[in-house]
């Protein structure tokens, strides 16, 4: 029997309905959330929803001496912190005309690789996991663990490293650190063709993954996606080969594209990408051997230290793309202004609603996780 | 594989992660693991090496370090230590070490210790020590290292004269910092203020040395003079305790406070100086009169800030002109008579009357000034020389060093002995010695000056750099000898014929008191046509007269005072060399406490110059 | 207008076009572009339109409140030229308005709505201004140089009063927490 106050829901006539995807889905790359409107399973319309993390980092910068800020920078994007730590520095040593001693500028790039490779190791991990294969998960975080006890080795951290400082980074390496890196870099080369098996060469994943979430080479160039999702479509941009900084110009390496497009594109350029690292890293090791010499330039008293007035844009291609930090001095103690331009900022909102457009809900996470959006790095 | 976009994949290959069935584990059981040799986990402070600067708590971006107050900890501030402790909020770090990287004295580390689990938030506040958050001694972990060093501990080196160019003349060896030396030096100041309570006078040392930072130098010299009217004086000859407590000097080179001050002073005209030192001065007359009897440092400080307070001040010198020791002890070649003038000119500018060759005595006795002045101040300093009363001293020929100091300054003719002998180890010693050690390099061309110290080298009363200066310019200095005996020429010759020194072999006694004891086989003689003797210096009170010396209250040959220099005698103060011993910041210090309970007493209540600003 | 020294000789164009714009080269691959906030969709136009700089790297917003401006900074790359344009606008702060790129540069959409919602300014022809990070925010635009940060945190939130044993110990002794 029905109650008496019953009555029936009410359908739209169209059968669309509104999804809330996140904010703590294990679908979704952090805490980030996404509405999405369907028609049985198929989107209509992707609303992107943020600010689940936003910690105001760019207003905190203004309030903290240049030096403190080293702590906030790397926290900006927490998988691939290594990057913003470089753009930040870099944009204060172009204001305060610092400059990098050589094998400092060595060991930030011997940095920022490791921090690619951690970060793209993290994405094959939940990428997979979006389609149900979790034993990838598994390697790639506990093989991305070798790579975090390296970080800990020599910054002291595992995660928030809070080492490159502008002028240099802060501590010289450990004894013998060069060796160890050396031997996980062959791990990761034993391991490489057991990804493949499980991966790449998986029907499921090939099944799932070919066709996904394409993005058009035009499309892409339009919308402002950068990094391993515009080179998926095709074009073998990178910062650090367009627009170098650091000792890369002194590097070989090439940059690895796809043409398709679709999430499984995106996914191999970032394994292709993962060898490329190897090899620039292969190519640290040997000129670190052969660099002495300081790590910091002389800094100011931290505690009075003014920076002359001025701006600074400085960009850097961190494992999801484009970063750059635009950071104004008016020649205080404390930056006036450091706007932070995140790649996720396009890929997690403009890029991700457009993409989701027409798709179906069963690959949303997985879409998400191709395009390897980040979205503390949306947030701030 | 292939790139093809027809391939399928594989569903066999995929199987192979079976394989990782019989492989070890990567996880690790549920123990802490080691961590890192350089790792960033809980604080650990040494507090034997920590001075309780606050620095960490300045650098803290996360406001997480909090200054502990810890009675019973060493209390010094001469020696830059404070008793207080950093406390650590784990609510609030975020271990990015920067408290370890800027620590003065490397007292702060990281350990290797990172598990801390508990329901009890009053947990998570710790106060570090060697021992770490558990007292489980964890080693270090992330610890300062020279190449990181977030502070420069190296001194801006300061252009002076070299031995050649100075060995004849008493010009100024010291030529003060350029701009952009000055900036780089006040640069290197961390602002904990461990300068500031050391300094006798407390002077706002952080405060100009930001301000120069800043190059605002008026800012400097205003804030220079809210405690010291002698500021080109001490610029240049101050003891600067300051620079002993600096927390820079832990592990470097102290902040060279003396040397800023100097070149702030330097950067502003007299003019400009004087308008600056007399603000705050107060325009209405109290029509209340004081009597200063000395013209050094302690006698105008006092009369300074009485002037500015609108009192009536007269100041009467014995000497012909205004300065005490600093124009009649100290040579020109360390402080030039004119900047000495320049600071005395302000204090006259402020109103105060200084009467020179007016000596208290017979024509001036100190009981017309006790009738014709409502308060009288003592200030007349240490201006006799001691005896070593050893045998032989009573020869013309051995002199006293404030006398010849003096006779120097005066302009008069001195009979510069070919050979001399000073007795004594501090400054006054070392700045006779090398008085005449420049006049006999421009008599004769060549200096023959031996000094003899009682102290071994590492313990010299005098300056370090007194000493290495000295040797440049030709002074021997002998270390670790006492005087035994002048003697003449020859049996018949009445003309002096040197000193006979023996080796010292220890100054105190078990009871810490000066009695030095000497090893007679080891005699040296020392030729020499003069001995001087500059063993310390006595004051010479005779002008207060049998009955005011009669009411005093005295203690080991210094009048007796008060905290605020009052004597037992109502309406006099006595301050400076004659009641603390020679030091020109003591004696700046003494004047500001008169010159306040004076202020008090002639009814101006608890306003101060401070606080007036 | 004069041409500067060491730059690309095509953005001579730039000089010719657009009246009122000047540009100063700068360090590695950086070219700073002053131009008229009317001038600058003319200026984004052309430089994408002839010269390839089609990737809108960022929008940066500086609030200058002593000359009561907004400073609007569109940093812009080209893939061929390989070098970064960053076009500067003021615009004044009241009201904070100003005309929407959407159309030459659809990444402008997010940089746009970040601005508005950061800083207050709109975007006339933006297509979508709503709230993105700041959902459940009322008060002021934040990084208005006018918002106290520290002094809203200290009003909304309480700082921990902790009481561990050490330092009851130490307060016993007549130590604490100094100020």
């Amino acid at each position: 029997m029905r109650p008496e106050n019953y009555s029936p829901v009410q359908h739209p006539p169209s059968h669309e309905y509104e999804l809330y995807f996140g904010p703590n889905h294990p679908g979704i790359e952090g805490n980030y959330a996404i509405r999405v409107r369907l028609n049985g399973d198929v989107i209509q319309e992707a609303i992107a929803d943020g600010g689940y993390l936003h910690r105001g980092f760019e207003k905190l910068m203004e309030q903290r001496l240049w030096i403190q800020n080293i702590a906030l920078v790397p926290r900006i994007c927490v998988p691939d912190p290594v990057p913003m730590e470089e753009a930040y520095a870099r944009a204060v040593e172009a204001l305060g005309g610092l400059e990098v001693p050589e094998r400092a500028q060595w060991i930030r790039v011997m940095m920022l690789e490791i921090s690619r490779i951690c970060s793209h190791l993290f994405t094959f991990g939940g990428n997979a996991a979006t389609i149900g294969l979790y034993t990838n998960m598994f390697w790639g975080i506990s093989m991305r663990d070798l790579f975090l006890d390296l970080f800990e080795e020599i910054t002291g951290a595992r995660i928030y490293h809070m080492y490159i400082t502008p002028g240099g980074v802060r501590r010289d390496l450990p004894e013998g650190v060069l060796d160890r890196l050396e031997a996980t870099l062959d791990e990761m080369e034993r391991r490489t063709p057991e990804f493949e098996d499980l991966f790449f060469d998986n029907a499921v994943v090939i099944k799932r993954a070919r066709g996904t979430g394409v993005i058009s080479l035009r499309d892409a160039l339009a919308w402002g996606v950068t990094g391993p999702n515009l080179r998926g479509s095709g074009l073998p941009s990178d910062v650090r080969r367009d627009d170098p900084y650091l000792v890369y110009p002194d590097l070989e390496f090439d940059i690895p594209t796809e043409v398709e497009g679709d999430a499984l594109a995106r996914m191999r350029v970032r394994k292709a990408e993962v060898v490329q690292s190897i090899r620039i890293l292969r190519q640290v090791i040997e000129r670190l051997r052969g660099i002495e010499g300081p790590i910091r330039c002389p800094l100011p008293n931290p505690l009075a230290w003014n920076i002359p007035a001025g701006e600074a844009y400085t960009r850097v291609e961190s494992s999801k793309g484009e970063v750059g930090f635009f950071a104004v001095s008016d020649g205080g103690p404390k930056p006036y202004r450091v706007h932070v331009r995140g790649p996720s900022q396009m890929h997690a909102v403009q890029v991700l609603e457009r993409v989701l457009k027409g798709g179906r809900l069963e690959d949303v996470a997985q879409i998400m996780f191709s395009l390897d959006a980040c979205p503390p790095e949306v947030d701030r | 594989m292939d790139v093809t976009p027809k391939y399928k994949g594989s569903f066999v290959k995929p199987l192979k992660a079976l394989s990782h069935l019989f492989r070890e584990p990567v996880t690790l059981p549920m123990v802490p693991r080691p961590a890192s040799d350089n790792y960033r986990g809980f604080h650990v402070n040494d507090w034997e090496l920590c001075v309780g600067c606050g620095t960490c708590r300045q650098i803290c971006d996360n406001a997480a370090i909090r200054m502990i107050h810890i009675p019973g900890l060493p209390d010094d501030p001469a020696a830059g230590l404070k008793p207080r402790r950093p406390a650590i909020d784990y609510g609030r770090c975020c271990w990015c070490a920067l408290c370890v990287d800027i620590c003065p004295t490397g007292s702060l580390a990281l350990s290797r210790e990172y598990v801390h689990v508990s329901p009890d938030m009053n947990t998570y506040f710790i106060l570090p020590d060697e021992k770490g958050i558990h007292g489980l001694n964890f080693p270090k972990g992330w610890a300062k290292t020279d190449d990181a060093d977030l502070l420069d501990l190296a001194r801006q080196p300061m252009p002076q004269r070299d031995p050649d160019s100075r060995g004849d003349n008493f010009d100024e060896i010291v030529h003060g910092y350029d701009d952009q030396a000055a900036i780089l030096e006040a640069s290197r100041c961390i602002q904990c203020g461990m300068c500031h309570e050391a300094c006798p006078a407390n002077m706002h040392a952080p405060e100009y040395i930001r301000a120069i930072w800043e190059g605002d130098k008026e800012r400097a010299v205003r804030e220079i003079y809210r405690t010291n009217p002698f500021p080109e004086v001490c610029g240049r000859v101050c003891t600067h305790r300051c620079e002993t407590a600096c927390s820079i000097g832990k592990r470097g080179a102290p902040i060279a406070i003396r040397w800023l001050k100097r070149h702030a002073m330097a950067a502003l005209d007299d003019e400009r100086v004087r308008t600056i030192a007399l603000e705050g001065k107060v325009e209405d007359r109290t029509g209340k009169s004081v009597a200063v009897i000395g013209s050094g440092p302690a006698g105008l400080t006092a009369a300074f800030d009485l002037a500015k307070l609108g009192h009536a001040v007269t100041v009467f010198e014995a000497k012909p002109e205004p300065g005490g020791m600093m124009r009649y002890g100290i040579p020109e070649y360390r402080l030039p008579y004119d900047r000495l003038d320049a600071d005395i000119a302000v204090i006259r500018a402020a109103g105060v009357d200084i009467r020179c060759d007016s000596p208290v005595g017979p024509d001036l006795p100190m009981d017309k000034l006790r009738d014709d002045f409502d308060a009288v101040m003592l200030a007349t300093g240490l201006g006799a020389g001691r005896s070593t009363r050893v045998p032989g001293t009573d020869h013309p020929d051995v002199k006293s060093a404030v006398a010849l100091l003096d006779a120097i300054t005066r302009g008069e003719s001195i009979d510069v002995p070919g050979r001399a002998v000073v007795i004594g180890g501090g400054n006054v010693a070392f700045d006779i010695a090398r008085s005449l050690a420049r006049l006999q390099r421009k008599t004769s061309g060549r200096v023959d000056m031996t000094l003899v110290a009682l102290e071994e080298r590492d313990h010299m009363l005098a300056d370090e750099e007194e000493v290495v200066e000295a040797r440049e310019e030709g002074v021997v200095v002998l270390n670790g000898r006492g005087p035994r005996q002048v003697v003449l020429a020859g049996p018949s010759d009445k003309t002096l014929g040197g000193l006979e020194t023996v080796r010292c072999l220890s100054i105190f006694d078990e009871e810490g008191r000066f009695h030095p004891k000497y090893d007679d086989g080891d005699v040296m003689l020392h030729e020499a046509d003069m001995v001087i003797e500059a063993i310390g210096q006595a004051s010479d009170t005779g002008y207060l007269g049998e009955d005011l010396t009669e009411a005093l209250e005295w203690a080991r040959g210094r009048i007796e005072v008060g905290a605020d220099g009052a004597t037992s005698v109502s309406g006099l103060w006595a301050a400076g060399d004659m009641v603390e011993g020679p030091d020109v910041i003591h004696a700046v210090a003494a004047g500001h406490r008169v010159a306040e309970s004076i202020h008090r007493f002639l009814g101006g209540g608890t306003t101060t110059l401070e606080a007036a600003e | 207008m004069t041409q500067p020294k060491n730059l690309p000789s095509s953005l001579d164009i730039i000089l010719h076009e657009i009246p009122g714009v000047r540009m100063t080269p700068k360090e590695g691959r950086r070219i700073r572009v002053d131009s008229s906030p009317d001038s600058l969709p003319a200026l984004l136009e052309l430089l994408k339109g002839r010269m390839g700089f089609m990737h809108l790297s960022a929008i940066s917003c500086v609030d200058w409140p002593e000359t009561d401006e907004f400073e609007l900074i569109y940093h812009v790359w080209s893939y061929e030229q390989k070098s970064l344009v960053s076009a500067h606008v003021s615009i004044s702060r009241d009201p904070g308005r100003f005309v929407s790129v959407y159309d030459i540069h659809t990444p402008a959409g997010f940089y746009e709505r970040d601005i508005h919602e950061m800083f207050g300014v709109v975007f006339v022809g933006s297509p979508n201004l709503r709230k993105f990070i700041l959902t459940s925010w009322d008060g002021p635009p934040p990084m208005l140089k006018s918002f106290d940060t520290l002094g809203y945190v200290n009003e909304t939130y309480g700082w921990v009063d902790y009481q561990p044993d050490w330092l009851r110990d130490v307060e016993g002794k007549g130590g604490g927490i100094e100020s």
